[in-house]
């Protein structure tokens, strides 16, 4: 593999232990990948905190849990440094910034998970906690390379912005931090980033429940490694529309990155998707694959509901703004823990412009930093029915709870969280 | 007794041998395994309830979430590791796998010397992740 003397600096020795571990591991997973040479990264997301799988390493300190869990390596090396010319921000953690108590969590926890995020400050990272970097202004450009721990950020950052990256993985994500490179393979390289599928939406697509629905439609249907160029007949598309469908073929395939014709820039028409490549018999998406798509989150039936979640992935303002305008001067079920997640300086905007005031003033809660999921079943096992406005959310729960699990669009999530109850007019359709 | 040998790219080093598990759909990753056993409690998985500890696991490639990698190097800390792993491709997730366990690996077989079509759990696997050998010994 070629090196620059960059490269073979860190590599010796030259520049501490930390990098130098971060740097052979990154040339053995290029070596696995079979990657000629690597790229600099100036974009990455790592996952920081107490997080519930790290626990297998028994031990408390956090230094040792980070060298033998993230580094790889049975010696003990601080995280204490990162690549300069990197922007870094944590992922979500598995607690909220601010609290613990509403999630059954003891203070113990929280603070072992502050000792790890704080540590994580010291390194270089910019704790954000949140799976949404791009909210607080982490946003890779058009051929910048990037890694991240959030498989959607993956496909949208490759597929909305143009920018270069793989799934890569947690551990992978911290040593690209730590010596800024990563192998130069697969999206990195512009030949790979073609399209191999071609998928044409007949269905009518249009909410962002719809959008959701769609991201698992295109999912199901492709193999490992594919690229879909979807076309269809779009309209009122959006970022958050985007964010969601790319969240949801990311977690229902292997999918890294996506075409959709005259919106992501990579795909202007059809032949610049494909770039010259014959264009293969289209896969077609009519409205019984996002029917399909629906049926296989959404319970049947009505009932009665203990939890209702909004904000997978974690929301913007003006999303926050629109529940708090439609609450307003309403009152959630006292059965019902009602909730919305966001990332904390979005959080302090809700209080700002009085959107927390008017949703706690509902009943309601709007949480940071973490959710449902990455807190695990210390929480999820106190309810018995949930409610999610994401088809991730809401497959994820339904795998780890025997509880009923409905998912509609936001603002009938909302009346359900009114209702204390799910009826059969919430369900979409 | 059926001996079959088949060959893909050695990625890391090491001769090692054992009982294989075979995974055509690979597991998921992001809770699909617990590591401290190595159990499989992906609840659609076909091996569902067997362990990759000890095993030679043959799987296509990762699947599902960025955190592929992170549930099997828990596995490594935990002493729940495979011997050795086979994949059909490598992708990037199951690359940062292989970089973290560390263990005899051998990836990118020709199609027709795929070890998931060709290795069924029960074989008796010899692999040599230096050249990327594969001894295939048939349980029946």
């Amino acid at each position: 593999m070629q090196l620059s003397d960059y490269e073979k600096r860190i590599l010796d020795g030259s520049e501490g232990r930390l990098k130098q571990i971060a740097m052979e591991n990154i040339v053995r997973y290029a070596e696995i990948l079979g990657a000629q040479e690597l790229c600099e990264v100036t974009k990455a997301t790592v996952f920081c905190g107490a997080h519930n799988y790290l626990s297998v390493c028994k031990s408390d300190d956090i230094h040792e849990v980070f060298s033998k869990m993230n580094l790889a390596v049975d010696e003990i090396v601080p995280f204490d440094q990162t690549y300069d010319n990197c922007y870094i921000q944590s992922c979500v953690a598995p607690c909220d910034q601010y609290e613990f108590q509403p999630f059954g969590q003891t203070k113990e926890f929280f603070n072992k998970n502050s000792q790890f995020l704080e540590q994580a400050k010291k390194a270089g990272v910019n704790i954000a906690g949140t799976c949404s970097p791009y909210l607080t202004g982490w946003l890779p450009i058009k051929g910048e390379h990037f890694v991240t721990t959030e498989s959607g950020v993956t496909v949208t950052a490759n597929s909305i912005w143009g920018a270069m990256g793989n799934s890569d993985g947690i551990e992978a994500a911290f040593w690209s931090s730590i010596c800024g490179r990563t192998p130069k393979w697969g999206n990195h390289i512009e030949e790979n980033r073609v399209g191999t599928h071609f998928i044409e939406v007949k269905a009518s697509v249009d909410s962002l429940l719809e959008w959701n629905l769609l991201g698992k439609a295109v999912g199901v249907k492709m193999p490992a490694g594919g690229i879909p160029v979807i076309t269809g007949d779009f309209f009122n598309v959006n970022f958050n529309k985007l964010r969601s469908f790319c969240t949801m073929l990311a977690i229902s395939s292997n999918c890294e990155m996506c075409h959709i014709v005259g919106i992501t820039p990579e795909a202007r028409t059809v032949e610049d998707a494909f770039k010259g490549k014959t264009i293969p018999e289209a896969l077609v998406i009519d409205d019984q694959c996002l029917e399909s798509a629906y049926e296989s989150v959404c319970d049947r039936g009505v009932g009665e509901v203990d939890f209702v979640s909004l904000g997978c992935p974690h929301f913007d303002i003006d999303q926050i703004r629109r529940v708090a305008a439609y609450i307003k001067g309403k009152k959630v079920h006292p059965n019902v823990h009602f909730m919305l997640w966001t990332v904390y300086p979005i959080k302090c905007m809700a209080d700002e412009n009085g959107y927390t005031k008017i949703i706690e003033d509902a009943g309601g809660f709007i949480y940071t930093s973490t959710c449902p999921g990455s807190i695990g079943d210390v929480f999820l096992k106190k309810y018995k029915a949930f409610v999610f406005d994401s088809l991730k959310k809401a497959g994820s729960v339904k795998s780890e709870t025997d509880g009923s699990v409905y998912f509609g669009d936001v603002y009938r999530c909302v009346d359900s969280a009114i209702r204390g109850k799910w009826e059969e007019s919430d369900r979409w359709k | 007794m059926e001996i079959i040998e088949i060959s893909g790219r050695g990625v890391i080093p090491g001769i090692v041998e054992g009982e294989a598990l075979v995974c055509p759909e690979s597991i998921t990753g992001w809770g699909g395994i617990d590591p401290e056993t190595g159990i499989i409690k992906e609840y659609d998985n076909i091996n569902k309830g067997q362990s990759i500890k000890g095993k030679i696991l043959v799987l296509s490639g990762s699947k599902g979430s960025n955190g592929w990698s992170c549930y099997f190097g828990a596995a490594r800390v935990a002493g729940a590791a495979p011997k050795g792993w086979l994949f059909s491709q490598i992708d990037s997730s199951s690359g940062v796998a292989s970089a973290v366990m560390n263990i005899p690996t051998i990836v990118d077989f020709e199609k027709d010397q795929d070890p998931c079509y060709l290795i069924k759990n029960g074989d008796w696997i010899q692999m040599d992740g230096g050249t990327g050998k594969v001894k295939i010994r048939k349980s029946e």
